[in-house]
């Protein structure tokens, strides 16, 4: 400090700013880098920009470090990739002089030299988060409109129609009411039933308990998963031209799915997705792999490297945009254009997702006391009943094999095999037990036990003579002979003991397939007390053959011992069972959730480009926010479980006002159709401005203040007036604001396709309700390299699943609901466009689907109604959930007459009412 | 004459004030929502404002266009230069030879064997004396009416990524392609018809498949419709089951229903084109078909194209694809791409990716392409479509001069390559740009794809700068931050 400010004083004697450096800048820089131009964002004539730097450098002047200052390097030609000026004459000798002596005396640039116009506005979405006061309104509304604005929502939305001179819109009919609240919670419609009973109840609470039960239902969390994974970009394919299908990444959307069903709070819901392998939510993390994956690398070591930068800017760019609703991945080549985030910026996020890598892994199981218990006391009973099978001497198994026989004391045991099913045999460990009940396994290594053979299977690390008596089962962990013949392992105990049982086992894992090869069909084994002597313990003999192990009926020369073989077969359905239980316990899921390795330390990136790394960067959060919420104080050697739980805690941070705000407004978007903030995912200067900020920030607040609970806060919404209006149009509100911005109807929206594909099926009553697990595919299998897909022709039941259950294939479009705006799966899609086109009308009211469902729905009607008038009536009560009124009876009966009641039923499910949330 | 609207749509056009349009037939086909962004589609004066009443009608460009319309011709699988377009003679003097200066190279596919000769001998074309192979020798004589870009460049060597790249300017998924643009921007010339059509090859799609027709964020209506000349729109017709006249009753019962619905609306906008673009899609159902018939094109055309060539069916698919591309363009649509090549047979088999049997493979391809192809140039041509209509032909990137390590095939390469443009405003005979001799590297006016866009935009009358959209965060345009139009190679107006 003290050095710092005797320089600074010493050397600003010689050095003006205004009389020595100004005119430098301006004669060499201002053409490109002023008003006029600003070329890479940069300006000389702003002292903020001049000193941080434009769209390029994070900071250009380093204050009293001249040669660590990138101005200065670029202006020396010290920097090999960029000297300035580019053309024309360069800096004298002197003039970089007074350049680095102004730089390395503090770069003191005064106010009175500074042209910034202040524009630079500090960004709303960065602000702390207040709470808002409600707003007051006076006394004579309040009365006229005493329950109405009983919902601090309403008070809010009340205070700028008022403002504005419009007023809410009466409440919608009951019948609207309950089909708009179902599908906007469930994605479905009521059943007609429904709609009679809530018209029906005149309980002043109807209308909550509907809200609950909506909430509660298993339905609400299919829907707005939805909502969610178009923000992750999810898709169950790579992407790019292979498009394979990554057939384990489901887990991550019932993970979703499950999350809203539960209520999982938001900072859990949040943290989940970007760590949770470290606590046993390993399907969240399918989050960050959710993107596309070119899986085709060549040889070219540069372009491979491209590839990961692009996977990696895909990860930072959607958890930014998913939770912070900030564009972050504009800032991969240079600081970002409007907000304040800069090129360090984008790297430290990258560090904290660079152990990331797209693939799958085993879904962890996190060891807890009852499960232990579990899994011993299956164990033991296993093996009991093992022991018990051995007396029947069943057939040999890959698995458990147990030989009994009297006491013996030998110091030395030896297996020799004489044949095995196919190949070499392998043993995958080979067990003897002292004569003592709960007798121990003296042939663990462990215990001193030796072990020789008469040759080793070479150049496996996974079959090695060690593993015979190493504890470890299953196939990884074993022995294969060098011979297929005449084979032997024998063990060497430190001591004689007295032993009386031996279990030896080809492979005795627990995954789900058992290798069977190998298998030795006949031995002997021997013991030795001098090793010289030798004494047969058990062999092959007497024991029951392969055939016994698949049939379950006995042949006529058995019938004699019937009773035993019987026996034996029970034994061996119930150790089937058993040893089918272990399996499940040790079971490990595949997920697509992503691989995670040690993280090689990330440099800033020039330009983006990898070919020209800076200084390094450890991992960190947003430097803007770091005032609210604190430095994670990694280094560049973190692991890669450091750098992502702190991540995780920095974006659930209470005091990182982003995430709820961001949060807040994608659930008011789910029940309004569009967000407070328009641009969802962009909470950023070219995002759109909140149209209630006050009202934004006080839901944010009340997010936090229930816990997170996002089903609480989207009930709170749904019992406002606001959402329970009518949405029929008012002209002169219309003229005032069409867009319907300030919310003085409830604001009518067409369905989306996947909405509509469950609403047809639902109506026809084909919909299957299986929830979770793998999804069902709408193509044709293919198994070409380059995945060439084509829709399926023929649906059977089980692809009328809701479509979230369907297998989200990347950039391949569904034949028919794709055209209502399904997102691609290529980049994220925070709000989906809703168009209207002609295509849609084609495949609605041509395709095969509709029909069948029309044709579906026409049989059940008819099957039950008496007369065309009953069947007409019940159509329009199933689709439409109303009666027809006398016009539409008149011509839908005439329609019916002449060409059947499929075609008013295929009317039906084309109609705007039938689309439309209303 | 154009067919009568309903109440409801005379009325949407009355009210809207379209009636004083000159298109009034078709208004209001459609209109989205937008995620109501028009303050942002609004907030600069550049991007295009279309109406969402009627998105697909005709929009002014930025200035006077050359063309009106595009048609493009993509080879997929990677067209090789240098037996095709781009002659070095240096290729056949040193046949066998190893290549200087890439020691240790590793391609896409691994190690360089030698310099390899061009499948076939190159010969003088025409006034120009251009010289071509003879493995295309239909496109070859059209070399004094084309514009040949030796220079290009691509930023990937692989086929997924490279096929984005060359459709969209981005090597990633998700990313809106320059038919999408190009209608967004300017709508079309006859909306019954869609605006943008892919063609895919009779074979099947390209690697990318719809990234190279997708909208991705641009609203999904600007999307490209695929269509062959054998497998029309999906869902044109009505079901198979269902009678005409049950059709068209069912069809005016919904209409009666969705007008009487509408009367509960009024004014409301989205519900009124809703029912408008059911009256399209009806429209569609006649006029598309019509267009697809090719049964009353004259002997002589299916023959200048090879369509009537029985021995080979793919030709002739592929030529009848081509025929339908001219009968698009003649009809108004704004931009359709052709294919040639699929991937769905493997590396090389359908497609020009020639890494292992390069001899075997191009022969058979180039039969089925040239020909075609060039007499769809010279059928615009000669109908005088070509004077407002830009014909590209495109590759993802291209081939190296030599044959790989052990095969006798060509590998990715995508430093330097060849695409063609021609027709309206562009300068020809000409060629533009140059590789190193042996063809390897560009050198001369070095070409990126982002240049090769932005002067198809330019020739569109659209600057590549202003053509911007929003999508999270940026107003994204179809050229990135990068583009420079290559006016050298514009004719002077």
């Amino acid at each position: 400090m003290w050095t710092w400010f005797f320089a600074s004083c010493a050397s600003a004697q010689s050095i003006d700013f205004e009389r020595d450096v100004l005119p430098i800048l301006t004669e060499s820089c201002l053409d490109c880098h002023g008003p006029e131009t600003a070329e890479s964002g940069y300006r000389v004539d702003v002292r903020r920009i001049a000193l941080r730097g434009g769209d390029l450098y994070p900071q250009l002047v380093v204050s009293g470090n001249a040669q660590g200052s990138p101005l200065y390097q670029i202006i020396s030609g010290a920097d090999p990739d960029l000297s300035m000026p580019p053309d024309g004459e360069r800096l004298s000798r002197k003039q970089l002089r007074i350049i680095e002596g102004w730089i390395n005396a503090g770069a003191v640039w005064p106010d009175t030299a500074d042209r910034d116009d202040g524009t630079a506005q500090p960004l709303w979405s960065l602000q702390p988060l207040q709470r808002p006061a409600i707003p007051r309104l006076s006394e004579s509304i309040l009365d006229s409109n005493a329950t109405v604005l009983s919902n601090p929502v309403d008070r809010f939305i009340y205070a700028q129609l008022a403002a504005a001179g419009l007023s809410l819109s009466p409440p919608a009919d009951r019948r609207t009411l309950i089909r708009r609240l179902s599908l906007v919670l469930t994605g479905l419609p009521p059943t007609g039933d429904e709609v009679d009973a809530f018209v029906a109840d005149c309980d002043s609470q109807a209308y909550e308990r509907l809200v609950d039960r909506l909430l509660a239902s298993p339905r609400f969390g299919e829907r707005w998963a939805q909502h969610w994974l178009d923000v992750a970009r999810f898709a169950e394919s790579d992407g790019f031209e292979t498009n394979h299908e990554r057939p384990n990444a489901w887990p991550y959307r019932d993970y979703v799915i499950a999350a809203f069903n539960d209520d999982q709070p938001i900072h859990q819901f949040i943290r989940d997705q970007i760590a949770g392998d470290q606590w046993g939510v390993d399907a969240a993390t399918g989050f960050l792999v959710g993107g596309a994956h070119d899986i085709v690398k060549g040889e070219d070591a540069d372009l491979n490297i491209t590839q990961r930068m692009d996977e990696l800017a895909d990860m930072v760019n959607t958890t930014a945009t998913a939770f912070l609703g900030l564009t972050v991945g504009c800032a991969r080549c240079h600081n970002h254009k409007f907000d304040p985030i800069s090129q360090t910026d984008f790297y430290a996020l990258q560090a904290a997702l660079a152990g990331v890598h797209h693939g799958e892994r085993d879904m962890q199981v996190f060891p807890n006391e009852q499960r232990q218990e579990q899994i011993a006391a299956l164990e033991r009973d296993l093996s009991a009943r093992q022991i018990e099978l051995a007396a029947f001497r069943p057939p040999v198994t890959p698995r458990a094999n147990v030989e009994q026989f009297s006491p013996r004391l030998v110091r030395w045991v030896r297996f020799s095999i004489e044949e095995a099913s196919r190949y070499e045999p392998c043993l995958d460990e080979l067990e003897v037990f002292r004569a003592e009940s709960d007798g121990h396994n003296v042939a663990l290594a462990e215990h001193g036990t030796g072990v020789t053979s008469s040759g080793d299977y070479q150049g496996a690390a996974i079959h090695q003579l060690a593993h015979i008596n190493d504890g470890l089962y299953g196939n990884e962990h074993s022995w294969i002979a060098s011979t297929t013949r005449d084979a032997w392992v024998q063990l060497e105990f430190p001591q004689p003991e007295t032993i009386d049982r031996i279990v030896w086992s080809r492979d005795r894992g627990w995954q789900e397939h058992v290798f069977d090869d190998r298998l030795a069909i006949s031995y002997r084994i021997e013991g030795s007390l001098d090793g010289e002597h030798w004494e047969l313990l058990a062999s092959s003999r007497g024991r029951r053959d392969q055939t016994f192990r698949q049939r379950r009926a006995l042949t006529t020369e058995e019938e004699t011992e019937a009773s035993t073989i019987v026996a034996m077969w029970d034994l061996m359905d119930i150790v089937a069972d058993l040893e089918q239980g272990m399996r499940d316990w040790h079971h490990r899921p595949h997920v697509y959730a992503g691989r995670f390795e040690q993280p090689p330390i990330v440099y800033r990136l020039h330009r983006g480009d990898h070919r020209q790394p800076r200084e390094e960067v450890p991992p960190e959060g947003l430097s803007a926010l770091r005032e609210l919420t604190a430095s994670w104080g990694l280094k560049s050697d973190a692991t890669d479980a450091q750098r992502r739980v702190a991540l995780a805690d920095w974006l659930a941070n209470p005091h990182n006002p982003l995430p709820p705000r961001v949060m807040a407004n994608r659930l008011w978007q789910g029940v309004f159709g569009r967000g407070l903030v328009a641009t969802p995912s962009d909470f950023g200067a070219m995002g759109a401005p909140p149209t209630h900020p006050e009202l934004l920030d006080w839901l944010a607040s009340e997010l936090m203040a229930r816990g997170g609970s996002m089903k609480q806060l989207i009930r709170l919404l749904v019992t406002s007036a606001a959402f329970q209006q009518s949405s029929l149009p008012r002209e002169e509100a219309a003229k005032q604001d069409a867009q319907c911005r300030w919310l003085w109807r409830f604001p009518p929206r067409r369905l989306e396709g996947e909405a509509i594909r469950d609403r047809l099926l639902f109506v026809s009553d084909a919909l299957d309700w299986t929830t979770g697990g793998p999804g069902f595919s709408l193509f044709e299998p293919n198994s070409n390299y380059a995945r060439n897909w084509v829709a399926k022709q023929q649906m059977t039941s089980s692809d009328f699943r809701r479509m979230i259950y369907a297998q989200k294939l990347r950039m391949e479009p569904d034949a028919v609901f794709s055209v209502f705006d399904i997102p691609d799966g290529g980049q994220i899609c925070p709000c989906r466009a809703r168009s209207t086109t002609p295509l849609q009308a084609l495949n609605l009211f041509n395709s095969e689907f509709v029909l069948d469902q029309a044709e579906r729905l026409a049989a059940q009607i008819e099957a039950v109604g008496l007369t065309s008038e009953q069947n007409v009536t019940d159509a329009f009560r199933r689709i439409l959930l109303r009666d027809a009124d006398d016009r539409e009876m008149e011509w839908a009966q005439a329609l019916a007459s002449e060409h059947g009641l499929v075609s008013v039923c295929r009317a039906l499910l084309n109609t705007n009412e039938f689309l439309w949330i209303e | 004459m154009r067919t009568p609207l309903t109440p409801s749509g005379n009325w949407l056009l009355d009210r809207r004030r379209f009636l004083s349009h000159t298109m009034t037939g078709l208004g209001s086909i459609a209109l989205v929502d937008l995620l109501h962004r028009d303050r942002l589609l609004c907030a600069d004066d550049d991007p295009p404002r279309f109406d969402g009443q009627r998105p697909f009608a005709p929009r002014e460009p930025h200035f006077p266009a050359r063309a009106r319309r595009v048609v493009m011709v993509y080879c997929t699988g990677a067209l090789s230069q240098v037996d095709t377009f781009d002659f070095k003679p240096e290729l056949f003097r040193l046949h066998d030879q190893p290549l200087p200066g890439a020691e240790g190279l590793k391609t896409f596919q691994g190690a360089q064997g030698n310099l390899a000769r061009p499948l076939r001998d190159f010969v003088p074309r025409g006034e120009s004396g251009k010289m071509t192979s003879d493995l295309l020798p239909h496109l070859g004589a059209l070399a004094d009416h084309v514009c040949f870009l030796h220079g290009m460049t691509s930023r990937t060597n692989t086929h997924g990524p490279g096929e984005n790249f060359m459709s969209t300017c981005f090597t990633v998924d998700g990313f809106p392609s320059l038919g999408a643009w190009v209608n967004y921007a300017l709508g079309t010339e006859n909306e019954e018809l869609p605006a943008f059509v892919a063609i895919p090859d009779p074979r099947g799609n390209p690697q990318s498949a719809g990234n190279n027709w997708g909208a991705a964020f641009l609203p999904a209506m600007f999307q490209g419709t695929p269509m062959t000349a054998a497998r029309p729109v999906s869902y044109l017709h009505r079901p198979a089951r269902v009678s005409a006249t049950a059709d068209q009753a069912t069809s005016d019962f919904l209409r009666r229903l969705n007008e009487r619905h509408l009367a509960q609306f009024p004014g409301d906008s989205d519900l009124a084109a809703r029912i408008a673009s059911y009256e399209l899609a009806a429209r569609m159902q006649r006029s598309i078909p019509h267009l697809m018939d090719l049964s009353k094109e004259p002997e002589t055309v299916l023959r200048a194209y090879g369509a009537d060539q029985t021995n080979n069916s793919v030709k002739a698919a592929y030529a009848r694809n081509c025929i339908l591309a001219r009968r698009l363009c003649e009809a108004g649509v704004r931009f359709v791409q052709v294919f040639n090549g699929a991937y769905a047979m493997g590396e090389g088999v359908g497609n020009w990716d020639g890494h292992k049997q390069i001899a075997e493979q191009y022969p058979g391809h180039a039969e089925i392409f040239d020909q075609p192809t060039a007499a769809l140039f010279q059928d615009l041509q000669q109908r005088g479509l070509l004077d407002d209509t830009l014909f590209v032909l495109c590759t993802e990137f291209g081939r190296m001069p030599t044959f790989q390590a052990g095969a006798s095939g060509r590998d990715h390469n995508p430093d330097g390559f060849t695409c063609l443009l021609a027709g309206a405003g562009v300068r020809a005979p000409l060629s533009y740009g140059a590789t190193d001799e042996f063809g390897w590297r560009a050198v001369e006016r070095v070409t990126t794809v982002y240049d090769f866009h932005a002067t198809i935009l330019h020739v569109l009358g659209l600057d590549h700068e202003r053509l911007t959209f929003y999508h999270n965060g940026a107003q994204r345009r179809l050229t990135d931050v990068h583009g420079h139009v290559l006016r050298d190679l514009l004719a002077k107006v």
